[in-house]
This record gives C-alpha cells, sequence and structure tokens, in this order.
C-alpha cells in the first residue's frame, strides 16, 4: 500500500497529460453554440443601406449561406473582408449582420445612420465587398438571440433557414478549407 | 554574418550540452572519475555559446537586419535602441532563447559555486541540468529558431515591437521571471540526483536550499514586476487578473514557496523528506507545464506566443519525459526511504507542515481553475470559463487561517511546544496587532467591519508577531546588540519576508476596499472631484515620440485647495503596428496612488478620463520587495558557504 502512494503523483500527471495533449488538437476559443440546429430566430430587422428594407428569417430561406457578424469598428473583420470577397467571387452566397457597438449616452456621438452608411461603404470599398446585403441590428438583439459573443463570428445556415454551424473568429484560407468549405458543401447539396 | 555567427554558437552549445547530458552520467555509474570531472568544462562551455548567440540575435536587432525574420517582426528601425535590445527576447523565439541562456546560465552557476559538493553528486546534478538543456536548446535550434532569415525576399522596415512590450517594467519582467522558473531546475536536478544515490538528508537539503531559495527569490521579484507592468501599462489600474499566464507564474511559486519551508524542515530535523523532494520535483514541473501553457495554444490568454501545435507537440513530449520519468524514479525510489525524526502534535514541524498544507492547497486551486475550462470541454460538457470571483473567493478563504498560523509559527519550537509559555508573548502581540490595526483605520476615519478591516487585522497579527519573535530571540542571547549579530542572517530573512507577506495582505484589502474609481468627461479647465483631490484637466496636446503619435493629458491635482501634484498620461498611437496604447498617470505615496488614464476624444473639445484613487496600492509591490529582500539575506547566511568537513563527504561519495 505504502508503495503505491508513492505513485500516486505520477497517475496525476499522466492523467493531466492527457487532457494536455487532447486540448493540443482543439481550438480552445471554439465554443458549443447554443442556436447549432436551431432555425434562424424570429427577427425583423432594417437593411443598413436601404432601411425601408426589413428582412425577416422567411426571407432567408431557399439558399445556403453565411451570416457574418461584423463592424468597421472590428479589425479582424475588416481584415477577413478581403477573403470574404473571394468567397463571394467563387459563389458563396454572404449576408452581413452589422452588430453596432453599444453607446455610452453621456460620451458618445448619437447613432448616425448616414455616417455608418459612409462609413461602412468606404471600407468595403477599400477592402472589398463580400456582403449581398447587410442587415443591421443596432440593438444588437439578433446577435444576443444567436449568441454571439463578439466579432468577427460566422453562422453557415442552410437552404430552410437552419444554423448548422458557428464559428467564432476570422475566416482565412485555411479555417475556411479545414472546417467551413467541407460543412458548406454538405449543406449545400438538395 | 553575425547572426550565422550566433546560429552557430547555439548549435555548438547544443552539441555540448549533448556531451553534458551523457558522459558525466554515464561516468557516475561506470565510476569513470575523467568524465565525471569533464561536466564543470562542458557546463560552462554551454553557457558561453548560449551567451554569444544571445549576443548575436541582440546584435542582429540593434543593427535593424530585417533579413531575420524575427527582427522584421518584432522590432523597427524607429524603436528606441533599448526596446531594440528587449525586443530579442519579446518574440516567441527570442525569449525561448533567453530561457536557455539562462537556463545554461544556473547550470554554470552550479557548476562554479559547488565546491563543496561530492564529484560523484556534482556530476549527476550537472547532467540532469545537461539532460534539460538538451530539450530547450534543440527546442530552440530545430522548432523555433530565433535566427531564420527571410531571405531572398525581406522587407525594408520591421512591423515594430509590441507596443504593450514597450515599457520598462517589460525590460526587467521576462528574465527575472525566466530566472525563477528556470531556477527551480536546479532544484529539480538536485533531487533527481539524490534520488538516484537514495540520499536525502541535513547535508543534501542545506546544498538545495540557498538554489530554492535564490530561484524563489527571481520568480518573487518577476511576478511582482508582472503585476507592476499591468498596473502602469494596462490602464485601468489592475494588478492581478487571474489570467492563465499569470497562474502559471503562480503555481510554480507556491509549489517554490512549500519547498523552501520544507526544507527547512529537513535540513533542521532530516525529516518530510519525500514532501520536500515531491515540491522540488513539483516546482520544475509546473515550470514547464507554465511553458506548455503559454507556448501551445491550450489556453487563451494575452501572454499567449503565436501558436503551433508542432511546439506544443514537442514541448509535450518532452514533459511528458522529463517529469513523467521524474516522478516515476520518485515513486520507486522514495519507498525505501525513511524519516527517524519524532515530533509533538504541536511543533514547528506540525506547523510547516500546515504551512505546506495551505500552499499546495492554494496550488492546486489555481491549478483547477486554470485548468477545469481546458477538463471540461475535453470530456465533451461544453465550455466553461472560470474567472476572478472563483480565486477571489477561495484565496479570502485560504488567506485567513494561513495568516493565523503565520503569525504563530515562527514562536513555535522544533519537536513539541507547551502551550503555557506562548500564552502571554502572542496575547501582547494579539492585543498590539488589533490597536495598530484599528488605530491606523481610525485614522482613515474608515473602522468598518469589512475587508479591510481583517486584511489590517490579520496583517498587524502576522507583522507584529515576526518583529516581536526576532526581538525576543535576541534578547535570549542577553543584550539586543548582542543578539543582533548572533543571529543568523537567515533568521532575518525570514522575519522580512513574512512581514512581506503582512504588508502584501494590508495592501491587497486596502485597495480591493477603498479603491474609487470615476470616469469622466472633461474639457480643458473642468475639475472632477474624486475622495476628495481635485483633479482639474489643463492642457492636452499631440504627441510626437519616435514611433507613436497621440495625445498627452496635463492635469493639476488639489486636495482642500492646496496643491498636490502635476498628472501628465498619455494615449500613444504606435504608427507601424497601428494599436492604441495607455500610458497612466501615477503619483504614487505610501497610502495611496493616483492614477488617471486617458481615453477617447469625445465631441464638443471634451476627454474621456478614468481616474482613480487607490489606497495602499503600493504595499502590493512592497511586500513582494520585502520577501524577495527577506529571500536576499537568507542567502547570505554563512552556513551555505561553510565547507563540508571531510567526514560527510568521503560518506556521501559512497552513497
Amino acid at each position: 500500500m505504502r508503495k503505491l502512494f508513492f505513485y500516486v503523483p505520477l497517475a496525476l500527471f499522466l492523467l493531466l497529460t492527457v487532457f494536455l495533449l487532447s486540448g493540443l488538437f482543439s481550438d480552445p476559443r471554439e465554443r458549443e453554440s447554443a442556436s447549432l440546429n436551431k432555425a434562424l430566430p424570429e427577427f425583423a430587422l432594417a437593411d443598413l443601406m436601404q432601411p425601408q428594407q426589413i428582412w425577416t428569417p422567411q426571407q432567408l430561406h431557399g439558399e445556403t449561406f453565411l451570416l457574418n457578424v461584423w463592424g468597421t469598428w472590428c479589425p479582424t473583420c475588416n481584415a477577413e473582408l478581403g477573403y470574404l470577397t473571394e468567397l463571394r467571387k467563387q459563389g458563396v452566397k454572404i449576408v452581413g449582420l452589422y452588430y453596432e457597438l453599444p453607446r455610452d449616452p453621456t460620451f458618445d456621438t448619437p447613432f448616425n445612420l448616414k455616417t455608418l452608411q459612409q462609413d461602412v461603404a468606404q471600407k468595403l470599398q477599400q477592402n472589398g465587398d463580400p456582403y449581398q446585403f447587410n442587415i443591421l441590428d443596432l440593438e444588437r438583439s439578433l446577435s444576443l438571440d444567436l449568441g454571439v459573443s463578439g466579432a468577427p463570428e460566422t453562422f453557415l445556415v442552410d437552404a430552410d433557414g437552419i444554423v448548422r454551424a458557428h464559428h467564432i473568429g476570422d475566416i482565412n484560407p485555411r479555417i475556411w478549407r479545414a472546417k467551413l468549405a467541407p460543412l458548406y458543401q454538405q449543406w449545400s447539396q438538395p | 554574418m553575425i547572426v550565422e555567427a550566433g546560429q552557430l554558437a547555439l548549435t555548438f552549445a547544443f552539441a555540448l550540452s549533448l556531451l553534458l547530458a551523457i558522459l558525466p552520467l554515464y561516468g557516475s555509474f561506470v565510476a569513470n572519475q575523467r568524465m565525471l570531472l569533464l561536466a564543470k568544462p562542458l557546463a560552462l562551455g554551454q553557457f558561453l555559446f548560449c551567451l554569444l548567440a544571445m549576443l548575436a540575435l541582440i546584435y542582429a536587432f540593434r543593427t535593424n537586419d530585417f533579413t531575420v525574420v524575427n527582427v522584421a517582426q518584432n522590432s523597427s528601425t524607429t524603436l528606441p535602441w533599448y526596446y531594440q535590445i528587449t525586443a530579442s527576447f519579446g518574440s516567441h523565439e527570442g525569449s525561448m532563447l533567453l530561457w536557455v541562456l539562462m537556463l545554461a546560465g544556473w547550470t554554470a552557476l552550479v557548476a562554479q559555486f559547488s565546491k563543496a559538493l561530492p564529484l560523484l553528486l556534482l556530476g549527476r546534478i550537472l547532467g540532469i541540468l545537461g539532460i534539460i538543456c538538451v530539450g530547450f536548446i534543440a527546442f530552440s535550434l530545430f522548432m523555433s529558431n530565433p535566427f531564420e532569415r527571410s531571405l531572398p525576399f525581406f522587407p525594408v522596415e520591421g512591423r515594430d515591437l509590441n507596443p504593450l512590450l514597450q515599457d520598462f517594467g517589460m525590460i526587467m519582467h521576462p528574465p527575472t521571471l525566466y530566472m525563477g522558473y528556470v531556477g527551480f531546475a536546479v532544484a529539480f536536478a538536485f533531487a533527481i540526483a539524490a534520488l538516484m544515490g537514495g540520499r536525502f538528508d541535513s547535508v543534501w537539503a542545506r546544498w538545495v536550499r540557498p538554489w530554492a531559495l535564490a530561484a524563489w527569490l527571481f520568480l518573487t521579484l518577476g511576478i511582482m514586476l508582472g503585476s507592476w507592468w499591468a498596473y502602469n501599462e494596462l490602464g485601468w489600474g489592475g494588478w492581478w487578473f487571474w489570467d492563465p499566464v499569470e497562474n502559471a507564474s503562480f503555481m510554480p511559486w507556491l509549489a517554490g514557496t512549500a519547498l523552501i519551508h520544507s526544507l527547512a524542515v529537513t535540513e533542521k530535523r532530516g525529516t518530510f523528506k519525500s514532501w520536500t523532494v515531491l515540491l522540488a520535483l513539483a516546482a520544475f514541473a509546473l515550470s514547464l507545464v507554465g511553458a506548455f501553457l503559454v507556448r501551445s495554444g491550450v489556453l487563451v490568454s494575452v501572454h499567449s506566443f503565436a501558436t503551433d501545435p508542432g511546439r506544443g507537440m514537442y514541448l509535450l513530449v518532452f514533459l511528458l519525459l522529463v517529469v513523467g520519468g521524474s516522478l516515476l524514479l520518485y515513486g520507486m525510489r522514495m519507498n525505501s526511504v525513511r524519516s527517524q525524526a519524532r515530533y509533538q502534535l504541536f511543533s514547528r514541524e506540525m506547523v510547516l507542515w500546515g504551512n505546506n498544507i495551505f500552499l499546495l492547497t492554494a496550488c492546486l486551486i489555481v491549478f483547477l481553475g486554470t485548468l477545469f475550462p481546458l477538463f471540461h470541454k475535453e470530456l465533451g460538457l461544453g465550455s466553461i470559463s472560470i474567472g476572478e470571483p472563483f480565486f477571489n473567493q477561495m484565496f479570502y478563504y485560504l488567506t485567513i487561517p494561513f495568516a493565523l498560523m503565520l503569525g504563530l509559527g515562527p514562536w513555535v519550537r522544533w519537536k513539541q511546544q507547551q502551550f503555557t509559555p506562548l500564552v502571554k508573548p502572542l496575547g501582547l502581540v494579539a492585543v498590539a496587532s488589533l490597536v495598530l490595526a484599528l488605530g491606523v483605520l481610525a485614522s482613515m476615519q474608515s473602522v468598518q467591519a469589512n475587508l479591510a478591516l481583517l486584511g489590517m487585522l490579520l496583517g498587524a497579527w502576522v507583522g507584529v508577531s515576526a518583529l516581536a519573535e526576532v526581538m525576543l530571540r535576541m534578547r535570549q542571547f542577553g543584550s539586543v546588540t548582542q543578539g543582533m549579530t548572533k543571529l543568523n542572517a537567515s533568521h532575518y530573512g525570514m522575519t522580512l519576508a513574512h512581514i512581506g507577506f503582512a504588508v502584501l495582505v494590508i495592501g491587497v484589502a486596502m485597495t480591493k476596499t477603498y479603491t474609487e474609481e470615476r470616469d469622466v468627461r472633461m474639457e480643458e479647465g473642468d475639475t472632477a472631484t474624486l475622495a476628495g483631490y481635485q483633479f482639474t484637466l489643463v492642457d492636452v496636446y499631440d504627441l510626437d515620440g519616435p514611433n507613436y503619435g497621440g495625445q498627452a493629458a496635463e492635469l493639476d491635482v488639489r486636495k482642500d485647495g492646496r496643491y498636490i501634484t502635476h498628472l501628465h498620461a498619455e494615449k500613444r498611437f504606435y504608427r507601424i503596428q497601428r494599436t492604441i496604447m495607455t500610458e497612466a498617470a501615477v503619483h504614487a505615496r505610501l497610502s495611496r496612488d493616483l492614477y488617471v488614464s486617458l481615453g477617447e476624444e469625445l465631441p464638443g473639445n471634451a476627454w474621456a478620463l478614468r481616474i482613480q484613487v487607490k489606497p495602499f496600492v503600493r504595499w502590493i509591490w512592497l511586500g513582494g520587495l520585502l520577501m524577495s529582500l527577506g529571500a536576499l539575506l537568507a542567502l547570505a547566511d554563512k552556513r551555505y558557504r561553510r565547507k563540508t568537513p571531510p567526514a560527510i563527504k568521503q560518506e556521501v561519495a559512497n552513497a
């Protein structure tokens, strides 16, 4: 008994290495999304560029697409615009969900749609425009329902409006090939 | 040219480390004295070549040699010269070379300053350090080469050093921290060598103690500097974040603290052997686990280096071999070791045992808190995160009994202690600390039943008790002046370190309770009042630094109309990296810090400012500093430099 006692540290350490090993091959930022394999939550939000156009989930049915949460304030989002534009050219449908940052009533300028539109247009002209259109989530209600924890994040939504993948972080060639492209193929087949 | 020479130097260092890892150890088993004698020159040579490699890298940074990938990505021509030097260890590759240099440095120190050690034991210790060197030099050479060139296409300007790292604290923080981490390799090697020989006695413990103390000293300083750096550089006045990487440095510190206490028992009483050896293994093992966590990307943290599964895999295999191997040896050898010493329930041994239990519990809490999210996810239970509230609450519960026991500890005798003789002095200490704590708080007009009161009471108890104990000991030698010279340096060191802990506890409790903070919108000429201080924004103007622009704000601070100080807060925009950094303005006094950070420009010629008044926050770092000084004092103890009597030398050599 006493003999085995001195092997306890070794046993605990080996157990630890098993976890460290498996941790090495999984992305620490990856989280299980609560919205996975469920229909898009209900919403009725205005288009960013044509505010009279109101988008609802039903209007998005019929084609698999990427819902990309972004904002001009987010450097990583701006960085991925280029690659997303390339994907658009390859025929991937991408819809933007514009995530507007909360404003402090005392410090910040009040929200102004005109300035934002100019800002967005300028960014998209600089870096490329991957979006079919942009949905403006001014109150961040849809982002909240989807379980968005920051930007950029991307959801893969199938033709029936079911969320099939939730990617946190930017999309680059490596991530697209390794993770999202297979899923996109799988869910865009009729 | 110089860069290639650096590469070559590192290759030579690798060759020497291979020889060091093989020859002396082999020699120790076949009783070949010549092989054992090779250990010292090999260790010194290895250090020399590592040093040359580091100098070559620094040279590449100073000469803006952007053909080297590492330089191009972490430096620029506009970077001030001192940051060009520190940039050489700002990246993963460079910091790994620094790590290697420190490891080789410790090895050389052991080789140089262990004349008292039997040749066989020294050969084994250096051989084991050689094995660790092989692992890390190979990692630096093959997995993350700092000298890699990007020829033929190289940039004309570098991408600059991460602005977060452009700070004085950053010049000091990594080297000291690494000295600490790597320093535990020495205690580790001593433990393994002892496991091989099967001998752990007071003599062995006395040999290890100064090395463990030195490593602990550097680790304490390194952690403290890191905290100070975060306070000045991250812009919101925090000093500890329970970030995974901070935790990775805190765990070896806790194990190391337990180790230096446990070593005291092994040295004085020849017991706690299995405990001490395990702690010596654990302190270094936790340093390695920390290195793995930071460099593999398993955990997300602000400190993380770029992630690469290949590097992570290498480190994990290395970890498995070194730590797994040593724990296996521990399991095989330790069961034959017996401790004979007897002691009663109330004795110094038991108090120190309690100390170890608390420190290891703390270590376990940090360990679980840091890694639980990983376990949880890998078991398929989904993602969770464990944050500050968990750690704060746990440490709140742990600190109370720990501090109470710490006040008691130094009074208790070895073997056996009667209760009655302690009642009077400790009663007096209790009364004195109560008066002191209440007095200080009353002078601030804030006696309330809160965390600050608790912290003050515990801090005063530990501090007063430590002082009273050392006074009493001196008087035992006759007069105080007589006793002052009789008492050995390690006793003063202990007292100073314990007072440091008291100061730290007071600092944490007071800061946590009485920090006041306000976010304000100010135009030039506006005044904001916080905790009785009037902050007036005098001027805001544009900055023009060597590699940054931005704005600076000038503030005048008054209290009751009396001028206190002038504050200068900056918001820098680093041009190449395109990042904004806050340089907080801090006016530091022992009793409080005034802390102002400049925020966004607001419409209407106004600025957002964050103003904080943080009482006693200096005490946190002062406490850390006192602890390090305590360790330094203890290192100066004469008995670590005494020559081993030839009789013992012979005995150990035969072991």
